[in-house]
């Protein structure tokens, strides 16, 4: 539907965005806690690895760009539609947890840092209401909204990780390694699920617009930059907080502090942590809009208006943090569907040029 | 059956006083009639009656069409409809008795003179603006547009007003798929009366917007003939001295008919000036309020302690007390616009000294609060034309900055660019050409190039020649 289509650099700029609104809280003490000062070279490798899938995805979305086929008619043709209803449960379950990883975060961080506590249901359903919105309005808003507030959100967040950059002891990074590499590659595995911002994009696989055959450049120069800000961020961040740093669980807003030369200036560096909040708000609304589009291809309805079972209970699963901790969320659910979200992270991107030049070739011959 | 015609016209026209019904011979039996409120009386006396009575001879209606009636426009009317409709818009009809009709363009000039618009002044440029007739308005798109390319399509709208609208572009630039569109749009109408322009863009608004303004509204002809040229529609509307011109973009907001008239680094000054203003007018009373309430923190310590002394004793919650100073800044701007000018000033310092200083003392009111009200107020008008939906949404996020603090403002700016950013008219993107971004296109939204370096048409305006040159 056109009101889904959106352009290949739009995409670019809402994946740049994904990255930088999720990891800049708590994975950064997540990871100092398993590997200490190294865990920027396991964010590094942990990167390397989804620039491996990334690029077999964006090949996928070349050789899609004749049929445009969506991602649920090329697991129907390729590997038969229970397999594919159970990649589209587990991520279904996936974006369902990391919408409710993200709105866990930002509610600690208006309860701690902005002194803002209020209940969970008055917090979290004018979140939802706007995710439901979007969904309405279609992703081709939700991405030209990102692309409207991208370049304040980038300022916002290079001012925030740059300005205590002349306090930083870069040294305190040495000596590198000293986890042992099998350690920081165990982390990385170990909370893989952090990773793979580029899950959306199967989405709106069928329906990305792309000019003079580019799909490549745009998208891996986005995450090259969200990369390297990602792994900047976290070395400014132990850097600075050292031993202390797997203690403090909003990284970006503690180093936000270094924003301010003295407390009588006044905490302008909060304004710009809430320019940054927005970029968090367009990633649970991503995450939402692919929520509903996994139910809509379990259930196959189709319609112009929301489905009101759908928004219900996709409403309902964002109430969890209300009964159970994120942190037993992600312990249980994601110990438990390591695997499984490995497969559709790391082993369906790299299957997908395959799986959609299949499909292509099957319609071909049924056709 | 054609007999049949003039009997019915005489039929529905009877038992009314303003008809005027003449008999008159010519070799032929004629019968003229035409409204003494919309004709011309010397106009109906030298080009159809003069012209009749000193005539013999003539054979029939087709004769008399062509050697007789004087008039610059005259025509043969095919149905009793089209004669109804020329008749009611002040033209004199010439009845044979077989029932053929004549319809001679007599209608009058009463209006006001063009004059420069009191809602688009400008220091240099063109004064001339807009007026309610019809024609007189196409005149002055046709004074600018000397070309073959320049086209209208007449229709007429309102099952009571019958009001005339013509459908204005230029053939070989405006995308004739939106040409066919808007004026199918326009046909479809079913509705007793058109008053204004503004009745038509509510039909030609497809996503029936609730806040914003999706046709663009000119009064000035040399802005109307600079969209025309980029690609627009222009439609003219009798009774209105608002053309509409479509598609719109939002930016369109933000650019001032003084635009291209000045300097263009001077017009680029203008533009983030007014940019920021908008912002700030929106944006600054909900923040101050959430500052207040829940993150003073952000406040620097000496600003925090003049608004903490300020504000002590006053009575209200910082919430309450920014929209009160809202609310008492738009009821004013409200009287003023309908109070005669001379009592517009009065009411102007009544609201100034009485409201707002005695307020202060009284303490009812912080002054800070009055500031950032007045601020915000000022900030509005400079964009004249969305100053109403803009002071409703400052109420909105002010609101919401005082419920939510800043989670409520950065949400309720989200909602509205997602909104916004879903806007889709014509072909063309709302927020154009910044989402979708269109680089070409920014040669003339925020920033502007100097004119001579503007050499292609707006992407995102639809059009069938993109290049202006040659």
């Amino acid at each position: 539907m056109e009101k889904n289509k959106v352009g290949i650099n739009q995409l670019a700029l809402m994946y740049l965005l994904a990255i930088a609104g999720g990891k800049f809280l708590n994975l950064p003490s997540i990871l100092a806690k398993d590997v200490g000062h190294d865990s920027w070279l396991t964010l590094l490798f942990g990167f390397v690895f989804d620039a491996v899938c990334l690029t077999f995805l964006l090949w996928a979305i070349k050789l899609n760009q004749k049929k445009q086929l969506d991602l649920s008619t090329i697991l129907d043709k390729t590997v038969s539609k229970v397999v594919s209803k159970i990649i589209m449960v587990l991520f279904f379950v996936i974006f369902i947890i990391r919408t409710n990883i993200l709105l866990a975060s930002c509610y600690k961080l208006f309860a701690v840092t902005f002194d803002v506590s209020t209940n969970w249901i008055v917090y979290a359903l004018p979140i939802a209401a706007i995710g439901f919105l979007a969904v309405q309005l279609g992703f081709n808003s939700i991405a030209r909204t990102s692309q409207l507030l991208f370049g304040i959100i980038f300022l916002a967040v290079l001012v925030l990780i740059l300005s205590p950059v002349t306090q930083v002891e870069f040294t305190s990074l040495l000596p590198i390694g000293e986890a042992g590499f099998g350690k920081i590659v165990g982390t990385f595995f170990k909370r893989s699920f952090w990773f793979s911002d580029y899950l959306f994009i199967y989405f709106v696989f069928d329906s990305i617009k792309v000019k003079n055959n580019r799909v490549f450049l745009p998208i891996l120069s986005a995450f090259a930059v969200g990369a390297v800000m990602t792994i900047a961020m976290n070395a400014i961040f132990v850097s600075l907080y050292g031993s202390l740093s797997q203690d403090i669980e909003l990284a970006l807003s503690k180093i936000g502090v270094y924003f301010v030369s003295n407390s009588s200036n006044g905490r302008w560096d909060w304004i710009t942590l809430s320019v940054w909040l927005i970029s968090v708000f367009l990633k649970i609304m991503v995450f939402i809009y692919c929520a509903y589009k996994c139910l809509e291809k379990l259930f196959e309805f189709k319609s112009a208006k929301l489905n009101v079972y759908a928004v219900i209970f996709i409403t309902l699963t964002l109430m969890l943090p209300m009964f159970v901790s994120t942190d037993m969320l992600l312990s249980t659910v994601v110990a438990w569907g390591m695997i499984p979200f490995c497969i559709v992270q790391y082993l369906l991107p790299i299957s997908m040029p395959f799986l959609t030049k299949l499909a292509n070739s099957k319609l071909e011959k049924s056709v | 059956m054609k007999e049949n015609n003039l009997q019915k016209f005489l039929a529905i026209y009877s038992g009314d006083d303003d008809v005027r019904i003449r008999e008159v011979s010519c070799g032929i039996e004629l019968t003229v009639v035409c409204l003494d409120t919309m004709c011309d009386d010397k106009k109906v006396s030298s080009y159809v009656l003069q012209p009749l009575v000193y005539a013999e001879g003539a054979t029939d209606i087709s004769a008399v069409k062509t050697t007789l009636m004087a008039g610059a426009v005259v025509s043969k009317t095919v149905n009793l409809q089209s004669a109804i409709e020329d008749f009611v818009n002040g033209y004199t009809l010439v009845w044979d008795s077989k029932g053929n009709c004549l319809s001679v363009d007599t209608r009058t000039t009463i209006g006001r003179a063009v004059a420069e618009p009191p809602t688009s002044m400008v220091l240099r440029g063109p004064r001339e603006g807009f007026v309610e007739d019809l024609k007189v308005n196409i005149t002055l798109l046709r004074k600018r547009l000397k070309t073959t390319s320049f086209k209208a399509i007449n229709i007429n709208v309102g099952k009571y007003t019958n009001t005339a609208v013509s459908i204005c572009y230029i053939d070989g630039i405006a995308d004739q798929t939106i040409v066919e569109k808007i004026t199918q749009q326009l046909q479809a109408i079913d509705t007793d009366a058109i008053l204004d322009s503004s009745y038509l863009a509510r039909y030609l608004d497809t996503n029936k917007t609730i806040l914003f303004r999706r046709v663009g509204i000119t009064e000035k002809p040399d802005i109307a003939v600079a969209k025309m040229i980029e690609g627009r529609v222009a439609i003219v509307v009798d009774g209105s001295p608002m053309v509409l011109t479509l598609p719109y973009l939002f930016v369109e907001d933000m650019q001032s008919p003084g635009d291209y008239y000045e300097n263009s680094s001077i017009t680029v000054f203008g533009r983030i000036l007014r940019f920021v203003s908008v912002l700030a007018s929106v944006l600054l009373p909900s923040l101050y309020v959430c500052l207040q309430v829940y993150n003073y923190q952000i406040i620097p310590l000496k600003f925090l302690i003049t608004i903490m002394n300020a504000s002590e004793a006053i009575p209200f919650s910082p919430l309450a007390e920014m929209l009160l100073v809202l609310i008492i800044f738009d009821i004013l701007r409200e009287a003023n616009l309908r109070m005669p000018s001379a009592v517009g000033i009065s009411l102007s310092l009544v609201g100034a000294i009485v409201l707002g200083d005695a307020a202060v003392k009284a303490g009812l009111l912080g002054a800070p609060a009055v500031m950032i009200g007045a601020l915000s107020g000022i900030g509005l008008f400079t964009l004249p034309d969305n100053t109403l939906v803009m002071s409703l949404m400052r109420l909105i996020v002010t609101f919401l900055g005082g419920v939510m603090g800043l989670l409520g403002v950065t949400l309720a700016t989200i909602v509205t660019l997602l909104y916004l950013a879903s806007l889709q008219n014509n072909k063309t993107p709302f927020l154009a050409p910044f989402a979708p971004n269109i680089p070409n296109d920014r040669q003339d939204a925020i920033g502007q190039k100097p004119v001579p370096d503007m050499d292609k048409r707006p992407e995102s305006i639809p059009n069938e020649n993109k290049t202006r040159r040659g």
